[in-house]
């Protein structure tokens, strides 16, 4: 199974760990996963709130690299997921601003006509990989560990893309953690904010929020957390220290990317998964505790 | 499920095992059922359990009715229209933000008032802080010249936005939703519900821009965290982030440039870089004064968390290339995607 990847900023820069860890897991999972070298980032929450019809542009331009070599696009992060779904949906609803696109693409010879599937990792589990052969791959199940799911926001939220009435019945994530072993525990902060997206400005809201979400994983007997996104990873593990002087607390809960966690149940080291550049130690005897 | 699952299912897991969808509460119960029902009393903060007796096509607002018929006849809670119109009865059904008469029972339901708002009695909240927020918003229409004439130069596009601000009831599911709200006095965010109030007139291109200005620094709106939670509980589906907030931080960016700090820190960033590179960014934003924390910045060092040397020494790549061609031209494109206006 090819896809066109696309790793976004934070797994290029703060969480180069992910990006480790996600071509080590694909590898596993055998899926060939295809660089896309001149894809811009998506934007964040910024550009699109002040510049949309550059926003959708380079989200556009994103799908139309993808288009080119024929492959469906994965990616690692939720707001790029939800960033590049928006653009597609934009696209497809208004032919104006498609047309608009598409004339600035074709000065680098480039086209979008609506084909690409965008997939995040953890949808091309269930997917592409499907339940029954991931069962089939996982060579050391994470029996015992304890791992509460961080969703995030941009992977259930808003309604008008992904349908939920109430987005707490996700269950991708507990799901996942089960056909891997794992015993998923319940907890407020399942698909809460961490904050991230006003951090850059003013860290205090992120601090705050997460260190609840942390808390409430620890009361509920969490021994760690997973998360389908580097930005929420970013407030959960580098900002821990912070949250923990705030919280007047210690909360020492390490923070697992999902393919890390996959990686982990494929076998892979956890050198090999670069759990050593997180800022809150992973220790692996937790999983026959 | 065992196999591959279709493409676009994975994303809705858990909506049919939980039955997440409005049509499928009512299925939820046989004649004769009874509903468990628990209601936060103020005079003690504990919750007070009731049995219901299950009608079909229950709401939320029939069983509170049963309750102060019933059990609880000092039960506070407000009501007026039952109809999703007045906005006056909305309570966190679950732990969610509803409207007691537009929302099926469930089987076991916890009825709690508002957050973010005083609770006066029982489910009953004082509406106050936000009626003086947008009041001090100034939420109407002033024109900066007169009236140009019949026909008025206003389309649908134009009004694209306001018009779904204008479907606000001022329920304040959105304003009890909202995590920034939440803590309290930290930010000067001015939350979902004013930004709503405000967006109906200030996305109006007809409104005077010194005034909407004006009006604008005074939200604190780039504390908005783009998490949705307000966009999920609206009664009235207004996509509170997409065609409200993110247009008012558009117009903010445009009238009160010192506001967008952040957001025209990232546009420079991703220009010069065609991707963000945090520390860059950071710099950008909050100038020298985030070195000061030394401990930190060794602490992310040493994992490797921060990249001195890459953010130091930028090089031109593909992707910045691309990034510069699409940025580079000027000024942000505003906030109309297909601007039809002159």
């Amino acid at each position: 199974m090819k896809f066109a990847y696309y790793p976004g900023c934070s797994a290029r820069s703060t969480c180069a760990e992910l990006n480790e860890a996600t071509h080590k897991v694909a590898a596993g999972l055998g899926l060939d996963l295809v660089q896309i070298d001149s894809a811009t980032c998506t934007g964040a929450r910024e550009l699109r709130a002040i510049d949309p019809v550059n926003f959708y542009t380079l989200n556009v331009r994103i799908l139309a690299l993808a288009e080119r070599e024929g492959l469906p696009l994965m990616t690692i992060c939720n707001t790029c997921t939800l960033n590049v779904l928006d653009a597609h949906a934009a696209f497809m609803d208004d032919p104006e601003l498609a047309a608009t696109i598409n004339a600035r693409l074709a000065d680098e010879g480039l086209h979008y006509s609506g084909r690409t599937r965008i997939s995040h990792f953890l949808w091309v589990l269930y997917e592409d990989i499907g339940e029954e052969r991931l069962r089939a791959l996982v060579r050391r199940p994470l029996t015992g560990l304890t791992v509460a799911a961080f969703y995030g926001c941009h992977i259930t939220r808003p309604p008008q893309r992904y349908k939920f009435v109430d987005s707490r019945n996700n269950t991708a994530l507990e799901h996942l953690a089960k056909i891997l072993g794992c015993r998923p525990i319940d907890y407020s902060g399942r698909t809460e904010c961490c904050g991230f997206h006003t951090a850059a400005h003013d860290e205090r809201i992120a601090i705050k929020l997460t260190g609840q979400h942390i808390q409430s994983a620890k009361a509920n007997g969490a021994q760690t957390m997973v998360t389908p996104c580097p930005l929420c990873h970013t407030v959960l593990d580098s900002f821990q220290h912070e949250i923990e002087k705030d919280m007047g607390e210690k909360l020492d809960m390490p923070i697992l990317h999902l393919p890390q966690l996959v990686g982990l149940a494929l076998g892979l080291s956890p050198e090999e998964l670069r759990l050593d550049r997180h800022m809150i130690a992973f220790d692996p005897r937790m999983e026959t505790a | 499920m065992s196999g591959t699952l279709p493409h676009g299912e994975a994303r809705r897991l858990g909506q049919s095992e939980r039955q997440d969808t409005l049509q499928s509460r009512n299925s939820r119960f046989a004649p004769g059922d009874t509903i468990t029902v628990r209601v936060r009393r103020s005079d003690d903060g504990q919750l007070a359990e009731f049995r219901v007796p299950y009608r079909k096509w229950m709401r939320v607002l029939d069983a509170l009715n049963w309750i102060a018929e019933n059990g609880a006849p000092d039960l506070a809670y407000r009501w007026f229209c039952g109809s999703k119109m007045c906005g006056t009865c909305a309570v966190r059904m679950n732990g969610r933000e509803v409207l007691a008469c537009w929302e099926a029972v469930e089987p076991d339901m916890t009825i709690e008032p508002l957050r973010n708002l005083p609770v006066i009695r029982d489910l009953v909240v004082d509406r106050g802080p936000f009626e003086r927020k947008v009041e001090a918003l100034e939420p109407w229409l002033d024109r900066a010249t007169p009236y140009s004439g019949f026909p008025e130069p206003l389309s649908h596009k134009d009004m694209k936005n306001a018009s779904k601000a204008l479907d606000c009831i001022g329920c304040m599911c959105c304003y009890s939703a909202c995590p920034v709200i939440g803590l309290g006095d930290l930010t000067d965010f001015a939350g979902p519900a004013p930004l709503v109030q405000l967006g109906q007139t200030a996305l109006d291109p007809r409104n005077d821009s010194a005034k909407v200005a004006r009006s604008l620094s005074l939200t604190g709106i780039f504390n908005c965290v783009s998490c949705y939670k307000c966009e999920e509980v609206c009664p009235a589906s207004i996509p509170i982030v997409t065609q409200v907030i993110e247009p008012l931080k558009a117009k903010a960016a445009a009238l009160v440039p010192a506001m967008a700090k952040h957001s025209t820190a990232l546009r420079a960033t991703i220009a010069a870089r065609g991707y963000v590179d945090p520390t860059a960014l950071v710099l950008r934003v909050r100038g020298l004064a985030a070195l000061l924390d030394l401990p930190r910045a060794l602490r992310l060092l040493v994992r490797g968390k921060i990249d001195p040397i890459k953010t130091a020494f930028r090089r031109k790549t593909p992707a910045s290339a691309a990034a510069a061609r699409v940025l580079g031209q000027g000024r942000p494109s505003g906030d109309q995607p297909s601007g039809d206006r002159p």
